[in-house]
């Protein structure tokens, strides 16, 4: 297999800006098919712009991105079809139940679904009691569950989800690792964002940490550990003497807490 | 594994179920937008033997149409807006136009509604009936009109992105559409006044309308009206697509 047919995902010499300010310089990495690769970085590194532009939400200043062999600007619509997207703040018509939702986004993924498909689907994630309510009637943990399903809803090869973890409880996390590892066990990818090293640690296979829209590492999470345990920033970061990515994490990322 | 696009007509036949189901559930407020022109039409019933019955309509049509086309087409794309929610169905593989195109059909679902309600509430209470010809063409006329206020609300979604300012905006474009309207219509204001009503944005739409209720009537000024109203539709569509921007951030 040659690179382009490993990645599902490459994206090179990525620069996004806001005006005058580059939310994302020189951003390259890229995603195998099969694998779940975490982006990590303090708030504001840039990790949701970067998701945006492969997403095709915004359009970046330079840099290639390239979906499944297909480059996203030239093919945007080829791109988004490998994509499955959870934003960071999904917001669906407040009109709508959850059954509608999800019969909505089935459509416009060119399937059409039943409403006994959809219901079955909502079994699945034991939210078949939920359909008839509203999205904003949902607690934050069903939400999430609700918007995990729907990005998947297309078993799409390459799966975005930004902060999937945050706001839920220790059960529903550990439910939707096995969700995330359930996609990869299909074959497929992940890319995510969090900022739990533990959940790093646990899901990844590899991540990348993000800093002021610059990569500063990109490696398997145990790998990148080993590489920084004797560093001084690190031991001096540490707690009770054991070495965890949190404490390289915040070595290579700074103290600082960010604006 | 060879990548597929959905299809067109998959993805806007879904859009629509969504959007007319949103529609269907905010029943309240399009019952709002469809009693005002019925409002206006019945405490019009006076000027009906003195005015003629397309003269009360087509006045009645034309607020219709901008309280549907300026208020609620715009209202609507500014809240969704700023809630994510066109960011969510960008990511998809759609064409942005597809979602925008399913909004403007149910608006001209809407026009259809208002339309045929006030020929309706006309007939049975001001006693109005139009030829077959009358009414069909009126309701081409009111699409062309209706695609003014809709267009000139995508000028107002485009340049201003708060939906609580869009939101004010509207009411008082709305305001000033009705106040020219009616002052304008009534001739109370002096000539230079009418004049500016007749060749504006509301006197034009109104005029094809009246106009399309007796064909027979229609004259060169009837044509300059129409020629008006697709030239508005065109810049303020225009400008609204140029200056649209699907999030508020
Ligand atoms: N629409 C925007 N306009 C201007 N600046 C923006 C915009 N969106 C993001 N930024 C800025 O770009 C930088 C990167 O933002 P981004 O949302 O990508 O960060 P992030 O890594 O996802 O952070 P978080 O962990 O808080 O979600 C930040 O400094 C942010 O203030
Ligand atoms: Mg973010």
């Amino acid at each position: 297999m040659d690179q382009q047919e490993a990645n599902i995902l490459t994206v090179e010499g990525l620069n996004v800006s806001y005006g005058n300010f580059q939310a994302v310089q020189n951003v390259s990495f890229s995603v195998r098919r099969g694998e779940i690769f975490g982006l990590l970085g303090p708030n504001g590194a840039g990790k949701t712009s970067t998701l945006s532009a492969v997403e095709g939400l915004l359009k970046p200043e330079s840099g290639s991105i390239n979906v499944d062999g297909y480059n996203a600007a030239e093919k945007p619509l080829y791109a988004r079809a490998s994509l499955g997207v959870q934003l960071q703040s999904t917001s669906f018509q407040p009109e709508l139940f959850v059954i509608e939702v999800l019969q909505l986004y089935g459509g416009i993924y060119g399937l059409s679904l039943t409403k006994n498909d959809v219901l079955a689907i909502l079994r699945d994630i034991n939210l078949e009691d939920q359909a008839f309510k509203k999205f904003g009637q949902l607690s934050g943990g069903q939400q999430q569950r609700v918007s995990l399903v729907i990005a998947t809803i297309h078993n799409p090869k390459l799966v975005l989800l930004d902060e999937p973890t945050t706001g839920l409880d220790p059960q529903s996390r550990r439910q939707l690792w096995e969700r995330i590892e359930a996609i990869r066990e299909k074959g497929h990818a992940v890319l995510l964002t969090t900022h739990s090293m533990e959940e790093a640690e646990s899901v990844c296979d590899r991540i990348a940490i993000i800093d002021h829209g610059r990569v500063i590492a990109i490696d398997t999470p145990q790998a990148m550990i080993d590489k920084h345990r004797e560093d001084k920033e690190v031991i001096a970061v540490s707690r009770r003497g054991k070495i965890t990515l949190e404490d390289v994490f915040i070595a290579l990322t700074g103290k600082a807490v960010r604006a | 594994m060879e990548t597929v696009i959905p299809k067109t007509s998959t993805v806007l036949a879904a859009l629509l179920k969504a959007d007319l189901t949103t529609q269907w559930r905010n029943r309240r407020a399009v019952i709002l937008t469809l009693i005002v022109p019925v409002i206006i039409l019945m405490s019009w019933k006076g000027l009906v033997a003195a005015a003629g019955g397309p003269f009360v309509l087509s006045n009645s049509i034309t607020i219709g149409l901008i309280a549907t086309g300026l208020m609620s087409y715009s209202n609507a794309i500014a809240r969704d807006r700023d809630k994510g929610i066109f960011q969510r169905l960008r990511v998809a593989p759609v064409a942005p136009w597809t979602i925008i195109l399913s909004r403007l059909i149910v608006q001209m679902m809407m026009i259809l509604a208002i339309t045929t309600l006030v020929f309706i509430v006309g007939n049975n209470y001001d006693k109005i009936t139009l030829t077959p010809a009358g009414y069909a063409f009126s309701y081409l006329t009111a699409i062309i009109g209706g695609a003014v206020y809709l267009s000139l609300g995508q000028m107002i979604v485009g340049r201003i992105t708060s939906p609580e300012t869009v939101s004010s905006t509207t009411r008082l474009v709305y305001f000033v559409f009705i106040m020219v309207g009616m002052f304008g219509e009534l001739n109370v204001l002096g000539k230079s006044v009418h004049d500016l009503e007749h060749w504006s944005p509301y006197g034009t739409v109104k005029t094809i309308v009246a106009v399309s209720m007796e064909p027979g009537k229609w004259n060169s000024d009837t044509s300059t009206s129409l020629l008006l109203t697709i030239g508005y539709a065109l810049v303020f569509a225009t400008l609204g697509i140029k200056w649209f921007k699907w999030n508020t951030k």
